[in-house]
């Protein structure tokens, strides 16, 4: 762990000092030094457009992926529990995960016109359609051993869900979540560049057509980390949870 | 104590749209006492382990009936425990809590559940490894934790289905002892399904040796050495060494009668 911790910092650093002089050598907009992003990037933070745009996004993020992650979640456990509700809806499941999402936002604006509801539609829809399979996944994948030892020891249905179901088939819905996250902030990239130009996707746009190119690659750096950040949560709540999956793998 | 009368079960095997009906068992008849050990030995797919479900209340018959002092089995009860050939451990929950789970089923409160749970814990020689999980230990250890967690909810009769084929010889043969031991401790009533006469002869008092698809009895034997038996001294003793190959005469006409 300390070691992989190490060469990631390297690898980083290593990035960065090629960016820099890249940059200076070209000395062309194209291609930034990474000094100039810095600054570009520290004035964007310094008068509060970086903040008050990351906020807005992230309020999208979190309101879109949360429904996603609860809808998902109770979406895939009734169709990886009942085999009706699975024919029922397996296949609109299968087509939504492969179309591509974004042939969806004129429908969504649509629907739910040009304000944040249609925003949080976007993420929500990027996100939802892996949870759910994850989820259904890894419910039926339960060693039915363990629910005839259950059953065999006393367990009603709600005990059976709740004390094996669930706990068996949690590191299949975690990684739904984890890849769900990925999507998500995909999704809400999207949104605000293609419905309505809002939060870092809108600065995205502004600096992209202005040939701003130093606080362009500032917000893309921005969106970056949160990206990475959000990860490190997920993957922390899927240690919390599922750590006893992650010993049998390493072992 | 244990009443099984007349039980047939057939199962339906579908293989590509083509449905058949594979009989598992037919008119299966058995009485077992109590604090009786029972062994039961046969071919692989002779319907044992459908038998112990269906002992058990997993499953139902197609016919016949199960009946406990009298009492004709539908459902799973507080007065069986099943252990199981893969253990079937919950691979989140530590040892203890693993033992715990059934008693939580029964509605125990907390502490007496861990008191119970560690003292059956003790029983089986596991203490130091309470808060382990299941894929940190043997799997001789593991079907140590299987089998307090049976004896936990203190049932009168105890099903083992093959609990000792997913282990080495070594370990199989330290786990028989230790279950004799505990079996005359604890008085239980013990239907065993084994593979291995020698296993069967050494644990019981009766082994019942069935015929192949679709499962019946085809004999039932008693094990005619003194208790408590020593691994070593009955293994040489002649009635073991003659019973042992009786079985087998046995189990071979029961199989090629079948063909």
């Amino acid at each position: 762990m300390n070691s992989r911790f190490g060469t990631n910092v390297i690898s980083i650093l290593s990035l960065a000092v090629l960016w820099e002089v890249t940059g200076r050598i070209m000395d062309s907009t194209l291609i930034p030094p990474l000094s100039r992003i810095g600054a570009a990037w520290w004035k964007l933070l310094a008068s509060g457009k970086l903040a008050a745009n990351l906020t807005l996004s992230l309020t999208t993020l979190a309101a879109g992926f949360f429904l996603a992650v609860a809808i998902g979640i109770i979406i895939g456990l009734l169709m990886g529990r009942f085999r009706a509700v699975e024919h029922f809806l397996d296949l609109y499941v299968n087509v939504l995960m492969s179309a591509p999402t974004t042939a969806f936002v004129p429908v969504l604006i649509m629907w739910f016109g040009l304000g944040v509801e249609s925003r949080i539609a976007v993420v929500f829809l990027f996100a939802v359609f892996v949870i759910i399979i994850n989820t259904m996944t890894g419910v039926k994948q339960v060693d039915s051993v363990l629910v005839e030892m259950a059953r065999s020891f006393g367990a009603k249905e709600k005990e059976i869900f709740f004390k094996i179901i669930l706990p068996a088939a949690m590191p299949a819905i975690m990684a739904g979540v984890r890849l769900g996250m990925g999507r998500a902030v995909k999704g809400m990239v999207t949104a605000e560049m293609l419905l309505t130009l809002t939060g870092i996707g809108a600065m995205i746009m502004q600096y992209g057509s202005s040939f701003a190119t130093d606080s362009l690659f500032a917000v893309i750096l921005t969106i970056l980390i949160i990206a990475m950040i959000t990860m490190q949560a997920v993957q922390w709540l899927d240690r919390r949870l599922t750590g006893w999956k992650a010993e049998i793998a390493i072992e | 104590m244990v009443e099984i009368r007349g039980v047939s079960k057939s199962f339906q095997k579908t293989v590509k749209d083509n449905t058949t009906e594979v009989k598992a068992l037919t008119d299966v008849n058995l009485s077992v006492r109590a604090n009786e050990f029972v062994s039961i030995i046969g071919p692989s797919g002779c319907g044992k382990t459908t038998l112990l479900k269906i002992i058990d209340g997993l499953i139902p018959c197609d016919s016949g009936q199960i009946s406990i002092n009298g009492k004709q089995v539908t459902t799973p009860g507080p007065d069986r425990a099943v252990v199981f050939q893969t253990f079937a451990l919950l691979p989140w929950r530590t040892v203890l809590a693993n033992v715990e789970f059934s008693l939580e089923l029964r509605q125990l409160p907390k502490e007496e559940r861990a008191r119970t749970a560690r003292d059956y814990l003790k029983r089986v020689g596991l203490t130091d490894f309470e808060n382990h999980y299941p894929h940190e230990l043997s799997g001789g250890m593991q079907q140590r934790a299987g089998l307090a967690r049976a004896l936990a909810v203190n049932p009168m009769i105890l099903l083992m289905d093959e609990p000792f084929g997913a282990v080495d010889a070594q370990t199989r043969q330290l786990l028989q002892e230790e279950l004799l031991e505990l079996w005359q401790r604890e008085r239980k009533t013990v239907i065993f399904i084994t593979h291995s006469m020698d296993e069967a002869v050494y644990l019981s008092d009766r082994v019942v040796v069935m015929t192949p698809r679709p499962g019946q009895v085809a004999e039932v034997l008693d094990v005619p050495l003194a208790r408590p038996r020593i691994a070593d001294e009955v293994r040489r003793d002649p009635k073991f060494v003659e019973l042992t190959n009786y079985i087998w005469g046995s189990l071979k006409k029961a199989m090629e009668n079948h063909h």
